[in-house]
């Protein structure tokens, strides 16, 4: 669960670093990507993917260090081919993402 | 070397990849493959596949080891060496074995094993002889069929090349977070350029450091100076200063009975109270200078040399403990190795280490691919392609299609090879290695489009082979490991249906992008120029 | 190089052209000594560099052998790196050679070899 959570936040953020370019964003919501959207999307990466190394190096340590790395590369990958070959998919996944990450991060706090 | 800092980053970029980029493939192929070397290891010892995992798998040990000690005394009491190997979360199996006198001429001891299962105590018919996924282990680093210090050093100079060609791609990649989800498909060696930008950047941090680190495991052979040094002895009296558990002894004639083990645990329990002791030596046993070392297992700690004590077989006294108070640099370095290792890792962390080598591996194979290409563009129309592009195109097919061929000929092997057969071993590698000359020679006849097509088909052949000819030959099969829970068996053989699948689709890919090829040739010389344009 | 200026483009030359086919033997012969100074002359740079360092380092015996060994890799780097991104090569076997002369100097006298 946590660590689910603790994906879930980095996939977040490189999605927000992703939405964050004017290319990207355009394939997603067909608008241009203003000043004001820019900086809230490179803030609210930056915000969670910190979040995700602190709480994967405060649970485990340096193996959380290297779990993160690893889910950098796994959010890496598959915001990849997302982005490149089906960008229609983007909204619901981001949506999909953003659930689970408020399902863990509930039954983290419960558990 | 050029005009500016950039364009000698940008040649030394492709000139270190290039000249390396087939045993880094090798090299990053089979260290990926190992990070499973003990799952693939149980996957080709069937007759182990009965052995289950125990419940309170710590609380047996003290008894485990008794056991075994008693076996040992019973069968080898003279024997220079024991070793006793306690089941593991990646290991079930329990195994003891003793080192039968060196013949005149070897270099080591040869190990007679006893593989015993944990839960009833009670020995099981050994296993067919295999190295299994322990070839792939030593093949990247020591090679293979060449000596063990030449094949070493060839690796760390592969490696350095390795480093320089990732941190002068860093440098030269000015774009590198700007595109660092893109990927435009369909457009010839551009789309080549981008799959090695995004294998490459999206596993950086592991990259960089398993380069670093896989040439920190070899970094006493090629630098053995400053130990040298320092010490008046040179390395070996730095290893023993670093690792007293390890530390060479004189073999003493007077015999001493051992010890009873119990007074050994007892020390260790109560030093570490919920010590996981993974390994058991015993050195000289009944000899005065009998020497016991126990190892405990590290789990997640990032440390290669953890806790181990150091015992008198003969009078039980501990003589050495390793793994408290370790300084700072002896951390860093140790850090290293175990990083390297990944020895550490638990499933999760596995799998993202096994996606962070594929990753490199796809880096390193789409440099070679995107060289051929590059080359092949800057030939005109009627020019004949050199020895350098053939050399380049046909090492690329031998290589990137014959190793994957190679290994699933070596699983498919270890299933059909008769179990008597002498050598067993060595003669499943000698089927890899075959099957790799097999893909090399028709890379050598040709290397085109349809040959890679025809490669393709080969390698979704022989991977959908291997759960074909488990099934026929062992009593379980994909489906059955899914239905009783045997993940490991049935990401084995589940991954090779993946790997064939993936194969197919390349097929399928190569076969519209070959027929491109063949329309194009009918048409005349100035639609081509057109359509390059 | 020299002989590189002859190639001295204009910044609209595209990135991926690598360099020319006809190229001169004498342009072989610089790339191959300077991967021959990059890898040996490296070797021996770090070498001797690590050696001053582990005697030099205030730490005892085994953690400076253990922090210099590991260092090393880093030092090679950037000596092979700074190789290949000097122009001139003579500058850089005389830099190596000087460098590495100077330090292997230092480190007999410190180790009382000569």
């Amino acid at each position: 669960m946590m660590e689910l959570l603790q994906f879930s936040l980095c996939f977040m953020a490189f999605n927000c670093f992703a939405l964050a370019k004017f290319n990207h964003f355009r394939e997603v919501f067909k608008k241009k990507l203003t000043d004001k959207q820019r900086h809230s999307f490179l803030a609210t990466g930056w915000i969670t993917i910190l979040l995700s190394l602190v709480l994967s190096v405060l649970s485990e340590g340096g193996y959380g260090a290297l779990l993160f790395c690893g889910y950098m590369a796994l959010s890496v990958l598959m915001l990849m081919i997302l982005y490149s070959f089906t960008v229609s998919w983007v909204k619901h996944i981001s949506i999909l993402n953003l659930s689970i990450l408020l399902l863990s991060c509930f039954s983290v706090m419960i558990f | 070397m050029k005009e500016n800092f950039f364009r000698s980053m940008t040649w030394l970029h492709t000139w270190v990849g290039l000249l390396v980029c087939w045993l880094l493939f090798l090299i990053f192929f089979a260290g990926t493959i190992s990070f499973f070397k003990d799952e693939i290891t149980y996957w080709f010892e069937p007759e182990t596949h009965t052995v289950t995992h125990q419940d309170n798998r710590l609380a047996k040990q003290r008894q485990q080891i008794n056991y075994a000690v008693e076996q040992l005394q019973n069968k080898a009491a003279d024997s220079s060496s024991w070793r006793i190997y306690l089941p593991e979360p990646r290991n079930p199996l329990y195994t003891y074995s003793y080192a039968e006198p060196k013949q005149p001429g070897q270099r080591r001891a040869k190990f007679t094993e006893t593989y015993l299962d944990p839960t009833i105590n009670e020995e099981i018919a050994p296993p067919r002889e295999t190295k299994g996924g322990y070839f792939f282990y030593r093949l990247h680093f020591d090679l293979h069929y060449i000596d063990v210090r030449t094949a070493r050093w060839l690796v760390c100079l592969a490696s350095l090349f390795m480093l320089i060609a990732l941190i002068t791609g860093v440098v030269i990649h000015k774009r590198i977070f700007k595109d660092m989800f893109s990927f435009r498909k369909n457009k010839g060696s551009r789309s080549w350029l981008d799959a090695h930008n995004v294998s490459s950047v999206l596993a950086l941090p592991f990259h960089i450091m398993i380069t670093y680190t896989g040439l920190i495991t070899l970094i006493f052979m090629v630098f053995p100076y400053p130990a040298q040094t320092v010490y008046e002895k040179g390395l070996q009296q730095m290893f023993n200063e670093a690792s007293p558990i390890r530390a060479r002894v004189e073999s003493s004639d007077v015999p001493a009975p051992l010890v009873s083990m119990n007074t050994i645990l007892d020390q260790v329990y109560t030093k570490s109270p919920d010590a996981d002791i993974g390994f058991f030596f015993i050195r000289d046993a009944n000899k005065e200078s009998s020497r016991v070392s126990v190892y405990l297992n590290t789990g997640k700690e990032v440390v290669d040399n953890g806790a181990a004590f150091l015992f008198s077989g003969s009078t039980g006294e501990l003589l050495a403990e390793q793994g408290k108070d370790w300084s700072a640099s002896a951390r860093f370095y140790d850090s290293m190795t175990a990083l390297h290792a990944g020895r550490l890792a638990s499933p999760l962390l596995r799998w993202l280490y096994f996606l962070c080598g594929i990753a490199g591996c796809a880096m390193i194979a789409t440099g070679c691919i995107m060289w051929a290409k590059r080359l092949r563009e800057r030939l005109k129309p009627q020019q004949q392609a050199g020895v350098g592009l053939k050399l380049v195109e046909t090492l690329n097919l031998a290589t990137l299609m014959g190793l994957p061929f190679a290994t699933a000929s070596f699983f498919i092997a270890n299933r059909l090879l008769p179990l008597e057969m002498v050598a067993r071993a060595d003669k499943e590698i000698l089927v890899f290695f075959l099957a790799w000359l097999a893909m090399t020679v028709l890379a050598i006849i040709s290397s085109s489009k349809r040959q890679w097509q025809l490669a393709a088909w080969l390698n979704a052949l022989v991977c959908f082979a291997v759960p074909l000819v488990n099934a026929m030959t062992t009593e379980g099969n994909w489906i059955s490991y899914l239905l009783t829970q045997k993940w490991t068996l049935f990401c084995v053989d589940f991954g090779f249906i993946i790997a064939g699948s993936l194969f197919i689709l390349q097929g399928k890919k190569l076969r519209t992008a070959s027929k491109k090829v063949s329309t194009r040739r009918f048409q005349k010389p100035k639609d081509l120029k057109e359509q390059q344009g | 190089m020299h002989s590189q200026s002859i190639d001295a483009v204009p910044s609209q030359r595209p990135k991926n052209v690598f360099k020319k086919r006809s190229v001169s033997i004498s342009y072989r012969i610089s790339v191959f000594f300077r991967f021959i100074a990059a890898i040996f002359g490296g070797y021996v740079f770090t070498s001797v560099l690590i050696s001053l360092l582990a005697i030099l380092l205030p730490l005892n015996q085994l953690d400076s052998v253990l922090l210099t060994t590991t260092l090393s890799v880093f030092f090679y780097s950037c000596v092979f790196i700074w190789v290949f991104a000097v122009k001139s090569l003579k500058r850089v076997w005389i830099t190596i050679l000087l460098t590495t002369g100077v330090q292997f100097v230092i480190l007999s006298l410190i180790k009382g070899w000569l």
